[in-house]
Order: structure tokens, then sequence, then C-alpha cells
């Protein structure tokens, strides 16, 4: 049988600015995931890293380790990749004042 | 019959004679994806009823507190989430069409919680969960509407715990999107416009905290030919379907055959709501 792989649409269109996050995203009986965000307008302002956290328990975050800058134009792509993360995964990102992205993330997994 | 009954996985349903699909969420999503809203040249014309709707997960039910729950028969099950904001929804689709207008049941095995996030029993903070179809007659039938059956158990709504079945009839006007006058858009799920179904209310096994679930079963019977339900059970109730209808619009020009099923889950606060479904089994009689 083909190994499982789904890709998952977290957030579209999603405006992020202060402390943004993804909503959380269970994904226990994946072995990899790639995590894609585009800014599907201009970003406005600095533009912080955007970091994979994981849960225990999909309510208490803490950072996995993995980050990249976030998009700095429109169309632009950041992305994570990461192979250990337990069962639950979101992206968050630290805006400061004034800077926002509008966003479309999508998770990968394969099995 | 006899292989339907000695049949672990099957043997709990009662399908009609063809099996359309039977998903037990132990093998990927089984094609139940995420309800896009209509669009044209910008995201931004997305209604934000389906603005905020998120792709579906496989879920074990893992809680903070006694691990994985688990399904029915294996460790998984489809968790429809909310976002954490008092009366956002999210839901669920499989689409397929049609090859003969008849009978049709679906069947599913379900259950729904808040997100643990307080040492609470938070019998209230789910509003509803329910499932809809999305039909259309074939392209030569002379009656073709749009026909829209939704039904919800409504929980609890502004804190009230209600816990009944309801249905609705009326969508939102249809608006047009983009310049183009191919795209149109409406939010049948709007909050307004669910009625009562006749001595629909039922109390649900719930369970003692918010980390602890059991399986709930349910039949819902649809006629394609009428376009009429023909009944609804949920466990030991069998419930009267005559003041039951639809969402009814015209035929849209893009839809014919039409055979969509959604699933979804409504918060009452701002807390997540999660609709797991264990199972489900699509029948015909074709």
């Amino acid at each position: 049988m083909l190994p499982e792989n789904i890709t998952a649409i977290v957030a579209r269109n999603e405006l992020w600015s202060g402390s943004a996050a993804s909503e959380p995203y269970e994904a226990g009986w994946a072995r990899e995931a790639v995590i894609f965000v585009r800014a599907l307008k201009d970003p406005k302002g600095a533009q912080p890293a955007c970091r994979v956290e994981i849960s225990p328990d999909g309510m208490r975050w803490v950072p996995e380790g993995t980050s990249a800058p976030m998009p700095a134009a429109r169309d632009a792509v950041a992305a994570l990749r990461v192979k250990h993360f337990g069962n639950w995964l979101r992206v968050a990102a630290d805006f400061e004042v004034g800077a926002e992205s509008t966003v479309l993330m999508t998770i990968h997994l394969k099995a | 019959m006899a292989m339907l009954r000695s049949d672990p996985e099957l043997s709990r349903f009662d399908p009609l004679p063809r099996i359309i699909s039977h998903d037990d969420f132990s093998r990927g999503h089984c094609g139940w994806s995420q309800l896009v809203g209509n669009y044209e040249d910008d995201l931004d014309a997305m209604l934000p009823g389906y603005a905020q709707h998120t792709s579906a997960m496989l879920s074990t039910l893992g809680h903070w507190d006694a691990g994985s729950h688990g399904g029915m028969d294996s460790s998984y099950a489809l968790k429809i989430a909310t976002r954490p904001r008092a009366g956002a929804q999210n839901v669920a689709i499989k689409r397929h069409t049609f090859r003969k207008r008849g009978p049709i049941r679906f069947e599913v095995y379900f259950t729904f919680k808040p997100e643990a996030s307080a040492l609470k029993l938070s019998e209230t903070d789910v509003r509803s969960v329910g499932f809809l179809f999305d039909l259309q007659g074939g392209d030569r039938d002379g009656d073709s509407d749009r026909v829209m059956p939704h039904l919800r158990f409504l929980n609890a709504e502004n804190g009230s715990h209600l816990q009944k079945w309801q249905y609705k009839t009326e969508t939102t006007p249809f608006k047009a999107l983009g310049s183009t006058n191919k795209t149109f858009t409406h939010y049948h799920l709007s909050p307004e416009g669910w009625r009562d179904l006749p001595d629909g209310g039922q109390r649900l096994c719930y369970n003692e905290i918010p980390t602890k679930i059991n399986w709930t079963y349910l039949r819902f019977d649809f006629d394609l030919e009428s376009m009429r339900a023909t009944g609804l059970r949920c466990n030991d109730r069998v419930f009267d379907m005559s003041a039951f209808d639809s969402i009814r619009i015209p035929a849209m020009k893009n839809l014919w055959c039409m055979l969509n099923f959604c699933m979804f889950a409504e918060t009452d606060t701002d807390k997540r709501a999660f609709l797991y479904v264990d199972s489900v089994c699509i029948s015909g009689d074709f």
C-alpha cells in the first residue's frame, strides 16, 4: 500500500500581526512535515522569523527549533521542514507593532 | 447480509444494497476535505463563513490527562475543529455524483467535545454538530432544484443546554463574485433560520469530564428521486421526518447529479469545538 500523505490548508488569506500562530494541527500519523508560508499580499513592516512549535496537548506550545524568515515579498514562500514533532504542529511568529503579513500556510505530511 | 453481519468493520452499519463509500479513517482522510468558499480574482471575495474553515485532521483524540482515546476499532478518527471564537464553524466535505436517483443512506459514528482548556465539565461550550447534503438532479431532469438537507444537533446556545435536532430551509441571498457572471456564493450555514425538528429533543451521552468521549450512532435516509428525507435515527431514537424540509434553490449550471456530504461543528464560546467522526458508511439502492 502506498504511504499516506496529505496537504492541509491551515491558514488561508489570514492576516498575521502581533503574536500570530496558526491553528493547531494534529499529525501524529506522519513521519515528516514540510510547511510552506506564502505571503499573499505585500508584507508590511519588518518581517520576523516564523518558527515551528510542538505541543503535548494542542494547548501548550514550545519551539521545536526550526525557523525561517517570513516571506519578504508578495508570493514569496518560506519553507520549514520537521521530522520529530509528536502529534501537534503549528507555526508562530511575533511581529513588531505595525508589521503584518497576509499568509497562506500549508502543511504537507507524509507517513 | 450474512457477510455484512460477520464483517467487524461493517457489521455496526445497516447499509442499503450498495456501499458507495466506507470510511474508517485508518486509511487516511478518505476524501473528506475542507469546504472552501467560492471566489473569483481575489480570495478576499470569499464569504467570512467559509474563510474561517481549515482542513480536517486525523486524530487519536489525544488528551492532556488521559492520552489517546482512539476510535472504535482503529487509533484514528476524523477531527473537524473550529477556531476559538464564539460562533465559529468548520466543515468537512466529501464530493461525489450519483448515477441513479434513488434512496441513499448516510451513517456515522460521531462524538463532540470542546477543547479541554478548563478543568470543568464544559457541556455547553459546543454549540452544535451536524451534517448536510448538497444535491442537484441530472441535466435532463425536469425538476432539478439544488436541494440541501441540513440537520444539526443544537447542543447549546448562548450557554443554554438545549440538546435538540434542528433543520433549516433557508440560505442567504446569492451574491455574484468577480466580473464574469460565472461564480456565485451563498452562506447556507448562516446562524439564522434553524427550526426545531418536532419531538427532536435528545440527551446524548456527553460523559463526565471534557476528555471522556463516547461514540454515537447517526443515520439519515434521503430519497434522491423525490428529494425528500425519509428517516433519521440517532442511537435508540427514531425521529418523525414528515415536517422536515431542505434548503431548495434553483438548479445551478455546473452541478448536475451532485452528491455532496458535509459534516460540521460550531462553537458557542471562545473555545475550539471538535467534531470527531470514527467512521462513515454511505450507501444507496441502485
